[in-house]
């Protein structure tokens, strides 16, 4: 009896006398995050406040709020900014329609030894990267390529997408897609297919049960999947440079370009900023409206 | 016999190799509590499935007021299933998921409000209808998913397991409540449970399974007084099943051997039955006996009321025997020695279908 009391209590105990578990655990962890992430900002921070000498064309140390005077008032970033919105929505909107029906199918239709192979199939793309699949599209939409040789003798398909809003939109949707099913597979597969049999059982057709059931309760993965999808097009720039025109110049290009031909790092910092502060200030908003918690909820 | 509201013909299901339905014919009365009563398995929940339409028969019938359901889906069948873990719908309100099904029958919406009311007081949950069913009990959920159902008043309301959640104070209160709210509606109940006390307790026709067959159909006193296999005995807690050899038999009596000793049935058995089992109530075995089997006491229980023995004969077998817990003349030590016996009438013979001995 007596050794099985102490048997239990020891392991409990030897953790007390040299706590290196959790100085290791929680303290990398602190440190990567402090020199990659909240350090960098910072730095983009301070730079947004410099200036650029006038003489030397370089950056100093200054206090000025000249920098997000000209980004938030000039015409020509907020038509870029605007645009960039737009095409980062249309870009979410058409993922949303692809992502939904495959998660879902993986998720609760496929049966269950082949949600490891179709996942699989889905991630895979994922692993190559990013420019590479960028440039893939280049051959496939420039004129007279695969996909021209291929459709172009298809009436009103259009032709010649490279340089266009439709190549980057393409773009897009294929570098992100895997990052929006993922959520949502999980929840699909998380949601108990009881509720959808007591759906039917109460009288809703099959329309009417996904409307008020199925979508309903798959929403934290339909959530979950713009944000991750939307913030990544929002401020990428390498999709529409290869990709798209000069039209089709988003708020990325304009900031790389700042810290690259431009040399003006304080001007690309405060861009950063802002488009830093809208997106906390959107997805805000946007989790409030879709209200997950009230799903689930606490 | 009074009009069927559910037929059921052949019944026929498997999945993969397993036979999960074998053959099944059934009626079940209007209005009546019917449970399908079985181990895990047994076909039981497979077949409720198909009366509901979520799963499909390999062959045979179901009809429901007399018409053939065919393959229709749940949705246009006059069916409703209450789930075994509820199923209520997360994301609603208590009212929502009651007033679920008469918005799908485009019901106006003033007597939605009315119908889900009466519902609520019906199941005792009157200003309730504002929460979510995460912030009601076990029990509460219950009897909202029954409310659920019942609203859209079908023709025969499916019940799998709907108490198994519950703990077991409360489960004897649920089914005190759901036999009461059956007899108020008025509604068709078939209800399936592995529970044989819950199946007494709340119906008016029992039908056991076994393997994906009916063992035996009847009102609770029928199937627990006089089981006809020795399934349905064991099942219903049968504590004396002793095996007996048949030694002689005419067209009115049968005489039986059970270890040493040898005993006349006043009744015929079927066929050419060698061996049969024999179901004897502990209260109803003769303790003390003149000319009965010899047996050892070798275990005492105070249950209360009653003093249960358990007595080992001459062969090995082990006989149940209660008596009164004051009962002067029974009274016994473990290690004594006594005889037991046996009145022809309280013996229920069950012929050898081959499943035991």
């Amino acid at each position: 009896m007596a050794t099985s009391v102490q048997a239990a209590a020891s392991p409990t105990r030897q953790p007390r006398s040299f706590p290196l578990a959790p100085i290791v655990s929680l303290g990398i962890p602190t440190l990567v995050l402090v020199l990659f992430f909240v350090l960098p900002i910072v730095l983009i921070g301070i730079y947004s406040f410099y200036s650029i000498n006038p003489d030397s064309g370089l950056m100093q140390r200054d206090f000025t709020w000249a920098n997000y005077e000209r980004a938030l008032t000039s015409e020509i970033y907020r038509n870029i900014f605007l645009r960039t919105l737009g095409i980062a929505a249309l870009a979410t909107g058409i993922a949303l329609l692809l992502a939904y029906p495959i998660g879902y199918f993986i998720g609760a239709v496929a049966p269950g030894r082949w949600q490891g192979p179709l996942l699989l199939m889905v991630l895979i793309p994922f692993w190559t990267s990013y420019i590479i699949r960028t440039y893939a599209w280049i051959g496939i939409l420039q004129s007279n390529g695969f996909l021209d040789s291929a459709l172009g003798w298809i009436p009103f398909l259009p032709t010649d997408l490279l340089y266009t809003r439709s190549a980057v939109i393409i773009g897009f949707v294929h570098v992100y897609l895997p990052i929006m099913i993922l959520p949502i597979y999980a929840s699909a597969r998380n949601l108990d297919k009881r509720y959808i049999e007591a759906a039917y059982d109460l009288g809703a057709t099959p329309l009417k049960a996904f409307l008020r059931v199925v979508l309903p309760l798959t929403m934290p993965g339909i959530v979950a999947g713009i944000v991750l999808f939307f913030i990544p097009t929002f401020g990428s720039f390498v999709t529409p440079q290869l990709l798209g025109g000069t039209r089709d110049v988003m708020m990325g290009n304009i900031i790389d370009n700042q810290f690259g031909e431009a040399f003006n790092w304080p001007f690309g910092a405060a861009l950063s900023i802002v488009m830093t502060l809208v997106v906390i200030v959107a997805m805000t908003l946007f989790f409030r409206f879709a209200d997950v918690e009230d799903i689930y909820g606490r | 016999m009074p009009e069927s509201d559910v037929s059921i013909r052949k019944l026929y299901k498997r999945f993969g190799n397993l036979v999960a339905v074998d053959h099944i014919d059934l009626e079940v009365p209007r209005g009546a509590f019917v449970t399908f009563l079985g181990p895990s398995g047994c076909g039981k929940t497979t077949t409720l499935r198909m009366i509901g339409g979520f799963e499909h028969p390999d062959s045979g019938q179901i009809l429901i007021k007399g018409e053939d359901m065919g393959n229709r889906p749940p949705h246009r069948r006059d069916t409703s299933m209450v789930f075994q873990n509820y199923a209520l719908f997360p994301h609603m309100s208590v009212a929502d998921n009651i007033g679920f099904g008469l918005r799908e029958r485009k019901v106006p919406k003033h007597e939605i409000r009315e119908r889900v009311r009466r519902m609520l007081e019906l199941v005792e949950l009157p200003d309730r209808g504002d929460r979510k069913p995460r912030q009601l009990s076990g029990g509460q959920q219950q009897r909202v998913a029954l409310a659920r159902s019942l609203v859209i008043e079908p023709t025969v309301l499916l019940l799998d397991e709907p108490l198994g959640a519950l703990d077991l104070k409360l489960r004897k209160q649920m089914q005190i409540e759901l036999k009461r709210i059956q007899q108020q509606v008025g509604i068709t109940f078939i209800y399936v449970t592995h529970d044989q006390e819950e199946a007494i307790t709340m119906s008016d026709r029992i039908v056991v399974m076994n393997n994906g067959r009916v063992e035996q159909e009847g009102d609770a006193e029928e199937i627990f007084e006089r089981p006809r296999t020795r399934f349905v005995a064991e099942f219903m807690g049968a504590q004396n099943i002793l095996d007996a050899d048949v030694t002689d038999r005419d067209g009115s009596s049968t005489r039986i051997r059970i270890g040493q000793r040898e005993m006349t049935l006043p009744q015929a058995l079927p066929g050419t039955t060698r061996h049969a089992a024999l179901v004897v109530r502990p209260e109803k075995v003769r303790m003390d006996y003149p000319d009965g089997w010899k047996g050892t006491v070798t275990e005492r229980v105070y249950k209360g009321a009653t003093m249960s023995y358990l007595i080992q004969l001459e062969d090995g077998t082990i006989v149940t025997a209660e008596v009164a817990h004051d009962d002067p003349e029974h009274r016994h030590d473990i290690g004594d020695e006594m005889t037991i016996g046996f009145r022809p009438e309280d013996i229920v013979v069950i012929p050898d279908d081959g499943k035991g001995a």
